[in-house]
């Protein structure tokens, strides 16, 4: 009897795994769904409330349930989703923009100009994720004018515009995360905390149909991600350049180019103790020629190919392809030069290959996230190339809350990107209350000048020849001829398995942080058979 | 020719011991080597230049186990040795400086056990600043407890003995009582307890770094290598996770029977079996 019993659950088990196996090469059974695996890094902790960081967060994406004023384009200009019409007054104090009137709530009521006041009025009060200081006050004038009074003039508030969703007026409230109601494309239809999130397509979207129609998202970690797709469970999840080698039968490996950057500061005063007991600053890299030199030396594509397994573009600043880019910030790596400098600067190389001044021998710390891997082993690869400089570098891995402060005074593995100008002010331009900038030690008047200037321009268009002469103007800026007190490496591919038969629509340039930003435009994924 | 058990033991002590000392040595001798990254030589598998193959970033792991397992060992000895002084002066000193003292020891001891392990580890080593340093304290300041207690006992029942009554009796003070009568039979039951400690010293030095709470992952320490080794087991690369876990496991295991042979040999009742 026991052995019957014994060969039957044998028999059981065998049929599922056989069944579970021939499932493996099917399509999702509708073929108008897919399954999309993220890092649990991406699930809104605190819902889908624009307030608390969705879509407007530390990672910018659309945000799907809810609609923006405006769009990014995929050269990452600006189009209209809801606005119709937009201006600005010529002191840029006064933004006015007309909505349109075919837009409505998933619950039925159209959405007006008032509840986009509302949004914006709401999340300046409330957000802690994003800053709102430069609005004043939002103020519906009819039922599809809006008009945002400024407290300072803020050029690249179409940016701010894109990634806002608006909510409504009448059902908002402090579980509205949890239960978002929005005109966007998408309905947030179930959401299991720590396990999924599943989207439906809105069928009154003012919109074209979303071509797909429900969009499950899974939360896996890394390997827990690279196991769905070799058990068939995923229609695309994301993935690590580790991976890159591994070949999946009915998967291919999708390859997005990105602005999500890796780069690390170099203090640009001398080693220092502020009143507060702080200590900022570096005696090595206070020296500009050191910088530059540091600048020439490292080899970009050589990282890459190491680190990245190729899966990376060379950065040469914290918004590559931008609208907003200099073009010039580019260099060429060579180290002969980069020696040169170090010798002008007084760094002469003593017995054992390492360079000294005045007795100080050139030591160098970068500092890195102790959870990331890919900064870890981009430190150690830019440690390697610095050592043919003649610097001394070594590697330690650290926790956030010390990191910020060591990087006032040494090198940190930073990871940037975003679709606004923004990120160039907040990195360079000076903090008014200390007089250097916000993550580095460094200050330059020019190019706080040029920034300031560009978001005071009333015009959007003219204010990227602004931001650009702040990079570099012909005498004074931020790049390899100017202050470089920023060295960038590697704008970090995002890359995804994806299941034969799924065409995912083109890509914008990715900005930091390997989540939503790829369902970006899942209304117009398909499949093809 | 006949070998008694003595002498098999003191060969297994010889033994276990000389393996010990050679990993420790080996691995401050390639400090600098196990810190090496060259992207050239990155994700190989085992071969003759490199016994456990290389990882992502090119790093020997052999040396780097070896030098991991060396920094474990020292690191094993000085909790070890921190926490056994820690017991033993609280063990002592509960039994012998009257019931004041005794219930403040146990409610010590209590207090430290009463809380899961792992977490009170993790709270002291974070509170001290991760790295070594907190590791060290964080290990010393729980695993002191079990051996405490186990004094504490050995105490009384040596308190109450009659050689001790007589002592007493005759004049002798509490601490003359302790040093000269005392500590001589609690040195046997410290010295094992500290051999003994070792092994969870180690296992806990691994974990809370596979945790992300120890040592920083640029570190050669098992428990960095070991968490690092999970990420790579998925896309089969078992030689990451298995040498250096082996490893592990022998020389915890080694140290264990160290601990026991020594334990024979110096506990009265079993040394001349």
């Amino acid at each position: 009897m026991r052995i019957k019993r014994l060969i039957k659950s044998a028999a059981a088990v065998l049929a599922a795994i056989v069944l579970t196996g021939c499932g493996r090469e099917q399509v999702s059974l509708n073929p108008e769904s897919v399954v999309v695996v993220m890092p649990p890094s991406s699930e809104p902790e605190a819902g889908f409330d624009p307030a608390y960081g969705w879509g407007a967060g530390e990672h910018v994406h659309e945000p799907l349930i809810q609609s923006t004023l405006t769009v990014t384009t995929y050269d990452l200009s600006i189009d209209y989703d809801l606005a119709t019409e937009m201006a600005c007054s010529e002191d840029g104090l006064l933004w006015t923009v007309d909505i349109r009137n075919d837009a409505k709530f998933t619950d039925g009521e159209a959405l007006t100009a008032k509840d986009v006041a509302f949004t914006y009025n709401t999340l300046r009060d409330t957000s802690s994720v994003n800053d709102f200081t430069m609005l004043k006050e939002a103020v519906a004038v009819d039922g599809d004018t809006v008009e945002f009074h400024m407290n300072r003039p803020y050029s690249i508030w179409p940016y701010t515009m894109a990634i806002v969703g608006i909510v409504p007026e009448h059902a908002y409230g402090l579980d509205y995360g949890q239960n978002p109601v929005g005109s966007g494309r998408y309905i947030l239809k179930q959401w299991d905390k720590g396990q999924q999130v599943v989207l439906e397509a809105n069928p009154d979207y003012y919109g074209p149909a979303p071509g797909m129609k429900k969009v499950t998202i899974l939360f896996m970690d890394e390997d827990a991600a690279y196991g769905a797709v070799l058990s068939g469970q995923a229609d695309l999840a994301y993935t690590a350049a580790s991976y890159g080698e591994e070949t999946v039968d009915g998967y291919n490996l999708l390859d997005c180019e990105t602005v999500d950057n890796r780069g690390f500061n170099l203090p640009a005063v001398p080693r220092q103790t502020m009143e507060d007991g702080t200590v900022i600053g570096n005696d090595l890299t206070c020296d500009v020629r050191v910088r530059r030199a540091v600048n020439l030396a490292v080899d970009r594509e050589k990282l890459i190919e190491n680190v990245l397994d190729g899966y990376g573009t060379p950065a040469y600043s914290v918004c590559d392809k931008m609208p907003w880019y200099y073009e010039g910030s580019q260099v060429t790596n060579d180290l002969e030069q980069a020696r040169a400098l170090m010798e002008e600067a007084g760094w002469l190389e003593g017995d054992d290959g390492i360079r000294e001044k005045d007795g100080l021998k050139a030591e160098l710390e970068i500092a890195y996230p102790s959870g990331d891997s890919v900064r870890q082993a981009m430190a150690a690869e830019t440690a390697n190339q610095l050592k043919d400089l003649g610097i001394d570098t070594s590697v330690k891995g650290v926790g956030w809350e010390e990191a910020y402060t060591m990087a006032y005074r040494q090198p940190l593995m930073w990871g940037w990107g975003a679709h606004t100008p923004m990120e160039l002010y907040n990195i360079y331009h000076t903090e008014p209350e200390s007089g250097r900038a916000r993550y580095s030690p460094y200050a330059n008047q020019k190019v706080d000048q040029y920034m300031d200037e560009a978001l005071a321009s009333p015009d959007l268009e003219a204010s990227y020849q602004l931001w650009k002469k702040a990079q570099w103007d012909g005498s004074a800026g931020i790049t390899q001829d100017g202050d470089i007190p920023w060295i960038w490496l590697a704008n970090v591919d995002h890359l995804y398995w994806v299941r034969s038969g799924l065409s995912v629509a083109d890509q914008k340039l990715h900005p930091h942080g390997h989540g939503w930003s790829i369902v970006n435009n899942v209304d117009l994924w398909s499949w093809n058979n | 020719m006949r070998i008694n058990r003595r002498t098999k033991t003191i060969g297994w002590i010889a033994l276990s011991s000389a393996f010990l000392i050679a990993v420790t040595l080996l691995g401050c001798f390639w400090r600098e080597a196990a810190l090496i990254t060259d992207f050239s030589r990155k994700n190989l598998a085992p071969c003759k230049e490199y016994l456990f193959g290389t990882d992502f970033m090119g790093r020997d792991m052999f040396v780097r186990t070896i030098t991991g397992l060396s920094l474990s060992i020292r690191l094993g000895i000085l909790t070890a040795a921190a926490s056994a002084v820690f017991a033993g002066v609280l063990g002592i000193c509960g039994a012998v400086l009257g019931k004041g003292a005794d219930s403040f020891v146990t409610f010590l001891i209590d207090l430290v056990m009463g809380i899961p392990h792992i977490l009170l580890l993790i709270l002291i080593s974070y509170a001290c600043g991760k790295g070594f340093f907190g590791v060290v304290v964080g290990i010393t300041l729980t695993h002191w407890t079990s051996l405490a207690r186990l004094l504490r006992g050995e105490v009384l029942k040596l308190k109450s003995s009659q050689y001790i009554q007589i002592a007493s009796r005759l004049g002798m003070g509490k601490l003359q009582i302790a040093v000269n009568h005392m500590i001589p039979h609690l040195l046997t039951q410290l010295f094992t307890g500290l051999i003994l400690l070792f092994p969870h010293a180690i296992l806990h030095e691994a974990s809370i770094t596979f945790l992300g709470f120890g040592l920083s992952p640029e570190e050669p320490a098992m428990g960095v290598i070991l968490s690092e080794s999970m990420k790579y087991l998925a896309m089969g690369k078992w030689w990451l996770a298995l040498f250096p876990g082996g490893l592990l496991v022998i020389t915890v295991l080694l140290f264990h029977m160290l601990g026991d042979n020594i334990c024979k040999l110096l506990d009265p009742g079993s040394a001349h079996e």
